[in-house]
């Protein structure tokens, strides 16, 4: 039924489009082009506007700008608690990610193979994170250390940021993983491969664009993560968004602007370093 | 010689005892470390006043009395206080706007009231930094008046009334009440013009719809930066806020309305269950001292609480430095507000909504 369905598809597009007249067919391609255009403005124009704003010599924003310069990425780099607080988020970001990747993928893989009882209740569980305000789940686990009196620990902010990334993991795995041909890893056994070198070379390499997915996921939702940072930073030891978020209560200037601009180049070089040391391009498409 | 260095060969459980070993040392390390030295737990703003304490005067503190200084600057203070236990509470000290610090007390969270035979200091605040309508101490005020534009020729300003005047539509500018102190203020403020007192909601109400067109923001920064940029002529805003850019030649200045200026205190708090609290109160009593008073004077542009305290000419001719400046202040009700604030949010939001 299949076969002579499929090739029936084509003709009838052919035939619509056929039927549809010249000058139509014209509208409908600006109309699309413009809408893309329209897209593509509302998600790159606030960006436009922060890189503005950190280029513009003056201490708030002005449109259209008076000049160009480079005295707010030079605050920015100046400032130790500006430093510390970025070089303090990208070792939570990372820490982050490697634990989100490894739980996520791993606990993905039990429930797409584990048989286990209730999975649907599991998969809810795990990726009900996504459901909760972040801020309750900062202000939860803000008790939960109070009453573990083990203070505000990284790990416990890296926990934190494992908590709201790990559904990102878990879900991009398990979609890869329900196309999964099982018989490959069958074929593989049964070639003498052992569980684990199944797992490393035929496994791992299928489920590698789900995973990597997650993790890129992981590492940019760590690392503006604001809303758990809240709760969990410890003083002297604040991320970026936090450290930002206070120093725009007190002074809105071009600082802010800078800062984003370094967040906006670091998630870009994270991107392009995946892509380059892994191939990102062959698995996921960007 | 090779049996001696069998004898050091290094065995699997050797190796794993010394890596736990390792591993827990470095993990507990800041918690021995931390053991020696008392710590003391303070709140404290961000922004020059952060970079002044971390510089100067929190290492002074931390030298003289022989102790830690872990200052946390990122707020929200009242909840992470509300979350933690009362019996060890995660702050000695709160540093924060009096009315959370109203909203402290009555939770239970701070102490009401500072012992003045703990903190010598108190003895020489002016009046309204330790009344009774402050929990704790005040250690300094701003005032809150108005700011506005001088290059836009709108002459001489002295009353908060002139805000309302229809030629500012389009360039005035207001808080979010809800979230903001100054716009809390405020509202009490048009109850005090236009109706019998800071209690006259009604009054306040009537006179915040007739205040529209305005510009309203959460922080105080932006309502700077748009006051700055020119976006707003006239608006609601605290003398630092205007003195800060002092030397930068903006066209931008304070203005004292002559019905009073309202108070925006920096108030220190010590938490009940701290088991800091020799130390909390010395640090109150620094705090208070005139020469750190004037150095965090000079920097921010606060008022000082310190009676005692002497500034150089340019500050003390702006800040409120003596008893006949210090009488304009006007004090908020932040007990009684605090008690209506989700009835008076939800007004707010309907006026401001439309």
């Amino acid at each position: 039924m299949q076969t002579t369905a499929s090739p029936s598809l084509p003709a009838a597009q052919q035939a619509a489009s056929a039927r549809t007249p010249g000058p139509i067919r014209h509208y409908g391609r600006y109309l699309y082009l413009a809408i893309n255009i329209a897209i593509l403005v509302f998600l790159l124009a606030p960006i436009a506007i922060v890189v503005v704003f950190a280029l513009n010599p003056t201490p708030f924003i002005q449109f259209p700008p008076v000049g160009v310069s480079l005295r707010w990425f030079e605050k920015f780099f100046a400032s130790r608690d500006f430093m510390h607080a970025l070089g303090f988020s990208l070792e939570v970001a990372v820490l982050t990610t490697l634990s989100a990747t490894v739980l996520g993928a791993s606990a993905a893989l039990a429930l797409a193979r584990g048989n286990l009882p209730g999975t649907r209740l599991i998969v809810a569980t795990m990726l009900s994170p996504l459901m909760l305000p972040a801020i309750l789940t900062g202000l939860a686990l803000f008790q939960t250390y109070v009453l573990l009196d083990v203070g505000r620990p990284t790990w416990g902010l890296v926990a934190g940021h494992t908590l709201v990334t790990l559904p990102y993991v878990v879900r991009t795995t398990l979609a890869v993983l329900h196309n999964f041909d099982t018989r490959l890893e069958e074929a593989a056994r049964n070639l003498g491969a052992s569980p684990l070198r199944t797992f490393f070379e035929v496994t791992l390499p299928l489920i590698k664009p789900g995973v990597l997915a997650g993790a890129i996921f992981a590492f940019i939702v760590s690392f503006d993560q604001f809303p758990v940072s809240l709760f969990l930073v410890s003083p002297g030891n604040e991320t970026l968004p936090v450290t930002l978020f206070n120093y725009l209560k007190f002074d809105l200037d071009g600082t802010i602007g800078a800062a984003s601009v370094v967040s906006i180049v670091l998630a870009f070089v994270v991107v392009i370093g995946l892509d380059r040391t892994v191939g990102l391009r062959s698995y996921v498409k960007l | 010689m090779m049996k001696a260095l069998g004898s050091s060969r290094l065995s699997r459980r050797r190796f794993l005892t010394a890596s736990a070993s390792l591993g827990i040392g470095t993990i507990a390390a800041p918690y021995v470390a931390r053991a020696d030295d008392p710590t003391l737990r303070i709140t404290g703003w961000g922004g020059k006043w952060g970079e002044i304490m971390k510089a100067e005067i929190g290492p002074a503190f931390e030298s003289e009395f022989k102790c830690k200084l872990q200052t946390d600057s990122a707020f929200p203070y009242l909840p992470k206080l509300q979350a933690s236990s009362r019996s060890a509470p995660i702050y000695d000290v709160l540093h924060t706007n009096s009315n959370e610090q109203w909203a402290a007390a009555e939770m239970g969270l701070v102490e009401p009231k500072i012992d003045p035979k703990l903190v010598p200091n108190l003895a020489d605040v002016y009046p309204y930094a330790v009344s009774h309508k402050i929990v704790g101490v005040s250690i300094f005020t701003s005032a809150i008046g108005l700011g506005m534009r001088t290059d836009k020729g709108y002459g001489n300003i002295t009353s908060w009334k002139e805000l309302w005047d229809a030629k500012y539509n389009g360039v005035r500018g207001g808080y979010v009440i809800p979230v903001n102190s100054l716009g809390q203020a405020f509202l009490m403020m048009c109850g005090t013009l236009f109706g019998k007192g800071q209690t006259d909601l009604d009054a306040a109400y009537t006179a915040l719809e007739k205040l529209k067109p305005i510009k309203i923001v959460d922080f105080t920064g932006a309502m700077e930066k748009m006051l700055l940029s020119g976006e707003v002529g006239l608006c609601v805003i605290h003398d630092s806020g205007i003195y800060r850019y002092d030397g930068q030649n903006q066209p931008t200045d304070f203005v004292s309305p002559s019905e009073g200026v309202l108070s925006l205190e920096q108030v220190l708090t010590i938490t009940p269950g701290s088991k800091m609290k020799e130390l909390a109160n010395a640090y109150v009593n620094y705090m208070l001292r005139p020469e750190v008073q004037k150095r965090l004077a000079e920097t921010v542009w606060y008022s000082p609480a310190n009676k005692k305290v002497k500034l150089d000419a340019k500050y003390d001719a702006k800040l409120l430095t003596t008893p006949e400046k210090v009488s304009k202040l006007i004090q908020v009700d932040w007990k009684w507000y605090n008690e209506r604030k989700d009835e008076i949010d939800q007004r707010v939001n309907r006026i401001f909504r439309a």
